[in-house]
């Protein structure tokens, strides 16, 4: 019953390419014919008010020799004339709150939410939906998806993103697949590290704290006129949660992490017109796993993910005029995950799964004593590597008319015995474009769109964005969004060829040695839809927001309030693992709410509060086969991640002595468990010296409800977590 | 110390036949100078001379600001090469360090009214003078630069400075006034050029802002893109040099209008006349804000009118205690 905006299938449908080029060629000449009535000079006089500088020396050419350095090339659009909500986090504000996991900063997003999942795994989403696999964002990191290939969901413990190497972390709320292509459903999540001409010199930080926390960084750089590069290097490693409860008992947990990463980045400057950015990074760790919680088919101890992950990036910056840029970029990323455990199955249970009449036991684990089990070693070792190739060309044809277009291009490969019993590849081609212009000072509109093919579904997609902001006076702006997107089922989703093969086989069983059990015989018939053809998810996104800064007595006040009404259909939901496949486009979603950004800058203090509110209703819209029991739950599934009320409030001081205190409070109302409340204190003292300058700094983190939020495993012994910092740079 | 320079006018050849009619020109003016000399004086008006810049236009926008200020009674000629030889004693007023220079040469009593010149420029000279030389200075103040970076950011409280070793001096006189405002300042030393980066680095880190005073050392056409950008990239803003700098990116400069320096020009070669001796070298009371509104919201900072900025950067200078208890 699923419909899909195929342009192929459905040549009505508004966004197929034939009507969208009509469109756009319509929309164009329109606004060109009105440009030549649009009155140029308004424009010097906006951006640079040479008006009032009629009686100027500089009039007269002097300083004429100092060039025009901030240029329209080099300046971030201005959130009154970006077409949606964003929230931009800087790193400085990471670093002051003492946030200590990269994931954990999304807590200060509106609509946002942070957990952890399995062997704690983090996991974060806007707008809520499934826990695990969670896969309905787009991930950058310097322009580079960063999201896993064959699932597209996000390994944030293995992130080759060091804290201290934050430059500022922009969030688009709401799809915008439109500029960043079909994954980017519910949001965007953009990572921007800094320039390596911002980190010359020495730099070096390190931090210890509760449940094992240990991070190391250090990095160093330079720059010439020509070539500006960094190496960092950073190790981080946690014992993660303290303890699970798996009925009703309390169990040590294996769940920490130990991860090293390297990065190089470098910016190479041929001449005023062409540079080149160039990176590349290394991830190397382990993540533990514990057998208790992603134990699979009898695993009986405890093991670890090797993680061996490496990427290379280029990126080519040309800019042929003040008006028309561009840039070429291509990325290889290589993720590798290498995990392997020993499984033992009672010989009678075993003997079931050998036996193709009966259906599969619920595995118990073996006894002490077990006679003749089955023992064997499995791997579910996956190595998935993504090409990407992304052209960018930027045209501001006028101040008031700019025209953003490309092309992309990406190859996403997986290879795993397990998953996939080989080897497969997803091919994806995009061309995107957004036109912005501005008609009236009062008014800019944006429109843009991505006509998309995958093959993993063999099928386009146009999803398009229209905006209209009115900007009130200077500092007020009224936006209204129309958005559409969809995210296209993944590698695993659609083509799993999932199963195992037992090596190390001892007797009785020995005849098992390498031959395939295949998932599709071990989950439950009953519900399996594996192997089943799944279609994409679409969104339909409408926001009013509004963006004001006000200038209040020697302080000045920033806020946005987003208002959104979202319908999701054909949404996936339904659990994926060895012992039941029960996902498909089963589910519709309507959200509504709206949420609140608000920032106060006094002399030496800095206030900020965030609050979001969300009412989700889901209805069943699958097959007919199942029951209530089921129906709900796959409804339940798509809202683990969805809390009614979230929020955050941060307070940072300047305080006498050099000190810097800040006190931070997140909370998430609620999950499926339990509130998640925390308070987080820190104190700092940052001591500027000649040539040098030094930080130290206590964190305490104070959970006030003490209740895991979301998988009763996830047990914090004590609400007191402290962390001490000690950072130098010269 | 070298004088910082950032006066960069620009010479404008002129063609061969327009360099024959100024030959020719400057030959007429000179047979015929002490016979207009004498028609002056005989007419009761009283007479300065100019000596201008290598930029005519600005040259002649001055004349004609001057020639306003000073009114009908006083004739303005340009100061020609080797005149000092015969007139000794009429005021000069000099366009910017060059011109200044240029008649200073030539002789060193003659009295100078410089224009167009910074503080470390012609202090000296002044100092030693006893009164024949003096100017209206054109460098913004850097209290003033300061303040006009807290009406912008009222919320700052810490203002980041970058200074060679010898410059330093530049801003130790602002760094015990800023309290008094509600800020506080610290200096950045860059001890070689390949240390400018890191210790701008550190000073955003630390400042809310960064405050430029005219130094060439530090801010040049050369550095200005890695300060600008790094600047920019870490949502920080610049107040100052100078006027031209608000082009390249800088957030904001004050400046000292033309029509100003005119009118506080008249009124020195007044003073001079009636007492034969200058005031020191002095800012005009009223400036005016040059913004980088482009760069302003790109940023996302609410800026104010331009009028009510200079108002209230004025009132601060007036009442710097009232302000700070605000």
């Amino acid at each position: 019953m699923s419909v899909t905006n195929d342009p192929v299938k459905n040549p009505e449908f508004p966004g197929s390419p034939r009507t969208s080029c009509r469109l756009l060629a319509l929309t164009l000449a329109g606004i060109v014919s009105s440009l030549t009535m649009a009155n140029a000079a308004e424009d010097t006089a906006e951006t640079f008010d040479l008006a009032a500088s009629g009686d100027a020396p500089e009039v007269f050419e002097i300083g004429s020799d100092i060039p025009e350095v901030l240029t329209t090339t080099r300046l971030r659009q201005p959130k009154s004339r970006v077409p949606g909500t964003t929230t931009i986090i800087t790193g400085e504000m990471i670093r002051d709150l003492g946030i200590m996991n990269l994931v954990e900063v999304f807590r200060l997003v509106p609509g946002m939410t942070v957990n952890a999942v399995g062997s704690n795994q983090p996991v974060t989403s806007y707008h809520g939906t499934v826990h695990y696999e969670q896969r309905r964002l787009q991930v950058q990191v310097d322009g580079r998806t960063a999201y896993t290939p064959s699932l597209s969901d996000m390994d944030w413990n293995a992130m080759p993103v060091p804290l201290e190497l934050i430059e500022r972390i922009e969030v688009s709320r709401g799809p915008n697949s439109a500029a960043y292509g079909i994954n980017a459903f519910l949001g965007t999540i953009n990572i921007i590290t800094r320039a390596p001409e911002d980190t010359v010199g020495v730099q070096l930080r390190a931090v210890s704290g509760s449940r094992g926390y240990r991070r190391a960084f250090g990095s160093v750089g330079d720059a010439s006129e020509d070539y500006r590069w960094r190496l960092a290097y950073e190790k981080r490693k946690s014992d993660g949660f303290d303890e699970q409860e798996d009925d009703g008992k309390i169990y040590p947990f294996h769940n920490g992490y130990d991860m090293n990463t390297f990065n190089y980045d470098s910016n190479l400057t041929f001449n005023n017109s062409y540079d080149l950015d160039l990176r590349a990074g290394v991830v190397d760790g382990i993540d533990e796993e514990d057998a208790r919680k992603n134990g699979k088919l009898g695993a009986d101890e405890n093991y670890d993910t090797l993680v061996d992950d490496y990427y290379v990036q280029t990126r080519l910056n040309v800019s042929l005029s003040e008006r028309h840029f561009f840039h070429i970029q291509t990325s290889f990323q290589n993720y590798d995950r290498r995990q392997r455990f020993t499984i033992c199955i009672p010989e009678s249970e075993f003997s079931q799964i050998l036996d193709p009449g009966s259906s599969t036991p619920e595995l118990t684990p073996c006894g002490r004593d077990e006679t003749d089990p089955f023992r064997a070693n499995l791997n579910e070792d996956i190595e998935e590597s993504r090409l990407e190739f992304e052209l960018q060309d930027t045209i501001l044809f006028n101040p008031d008319l700019k025209l953003v277009s490309g092309l992309g291009y990406r190859e996403d490969t997986y290879r795993s015995e397990t998953f996939f019993n080989g080897r497969g590849t997803n091919y994806q081609s995009r061309i995107f474009g957004n036109l912005e212009y501005s008609p009236f000072r009062w008014l800019t509109l944006n429109s843009g769109g991505n006509w998309e093919k995958t093959t993993t579904t063999d099928e386009g997609y146009f999803s398009p964005r229209l905006a209209a902001n009115f900007i009130l006076s200077d500092n007020h702006t009224l936006r209204f969004v129309y958005s559409r997107a969809v995210r296209t089922p993944d590698a695993f989703e659609q083509n799993p060829d999932w199963s195992y093969r037992p090596r190390n086989v001892p007797p009785p069983f020995t005849d098992a040695e390498g031959q395939r059990f295949l998932v599709a015989d071990l989950v439950d018939p009953a519900t399996s839809t594996y192997g089943k053809t799944l279609e994409e998810e679409r969104i339909t996104s409408r926001e009013i927001s509004y963006f004001g800064q006000y200038y209040l007595d020697s302080s000045t006040l920033s806020l946005e309030v987003r208002y959104f009404n979202d319908q999701l259909r054909d949404m996936i939901s339904g659990i994926i693992n060895e012992g039941e496949w029960t996902i498909d486009n089963n589910v519709a979603l309507d959200q509504e709410g709206f949420e609140v950004e608000a920032s106060l800058d006094f002399p030496g203090t800095k206030l900020r509060v965030t609050y979001a509110y969300l009412d989700q209703n889901g209805r069943y819209t699958g097959d007919d086969d199942r029951d209530a029991g089921d129906r709900q739950y796959a409804i339940d599934l798509l809202g683990r991640l969805s809390v009614r009320h979230s929020g955050s409030v941060a307070w940072i001081q300047d305080l006498p002595f050099d000190l810097t205190s800040s006190a931070a409070f997140y909370f998430a109302d609620e999950f499926r468990r339990s509130q998640f409340e925390r308070a987080d204190f820190r104190l700092a003292r940052r001591i500027f010296a000649t040539g040098y300058s030094y930080e130290l700094a206590l964190t305490m983190q104070h959970y006030l409800s003490r209740d895991p939020t979301l998988s009763p495993s996830n047990i914090i012994r004590d609400h007191n977590q402290f962390f001490v910092e000690a950072g130098v740079r010269f | 110390m070298k004088a910082p320079e950032h006066l960069n006018i620009p010479a404008k050849p002129g063609s061969a036949a327009t360099r024959w009619h100024l030959v020719i020109l400057a030959l007429f003016l000179f047979v015929s100078q002490s016979i207009q000399m004498a028609a002056a004086q005989s007419a009761g008006g009283s007479l300065v001379y100019l000596a201008g810049s290598e930029n005519s236009a600005l040259n002649r926008r001055m004349r004609s600001l001057l020639d306003d200020a000073l009114g009908s009674t006083t004739v303005i000629r340009s100061f020609q090469p080797g005149q000092t030889s015969q007139d000794a004693t009429t005021p000069v007023i000099a366009l910017g360090p060059e011109a200044f220079t240029r008649v200073r040469q030539e002789n060193r009593n003659v009295p100078i009214l410089a224009l167009l010149v910074d503080q470390t420029f012609i202090d000296g000279y002044a100092e030693r003078s006893g009164g024949s030389v003096s100017g209206i200075l054109y460098d913004p103040p850097l209290l003033r630069q300061a303040l006009a970076g807290k009406v912008i950011l009222p919320q700052a409280t810490r203002v980041a400075m970058l200074a060679r070793p010898d410059t330093v001096e530049l801003y130790e006189p602002l760094t015990e006034k800023l309290p008094d405002h509600g800020l506080e300042g610290k200096i950045f030393v860059v001890t070689s050029d390949d240390r400018l980066i890191p210790t701008l680095i550190r000073a955003l880190n630390y400042g809310d802002f960064i405050l430029a005073a005219p130094d060439n050392n530090i801010y040049n056409p050369r550095t200005i893109k890695h300060i600008l950008l790094t600047a920019y990239r870490r949502n920080r803003i610049v107040i100052g040099p100078s006027q031209p700098y608000v082009r390249a990116g800088s957030l904001a400069s004050t400046y000292t209008p033309l029509t100003e320096i005119a009118d506080l020009a008249a009124d020195f070669i007044e003073q001079y006349r009636a007492g034969g001796q200058f005031p020191p070298p002095a800012y005009p009371d009223n400036f005016s804000i040059q913004l980088n509104l482009q760069v302003a919201r790109s940023l996302n900072i609410p800026l104010p009118d331009r009028q009510e900025i200079v108002r209230s950067v004025e009132q601060r200078l007036a009442g710097p205690r009232e302000s700070a208890d605000e």
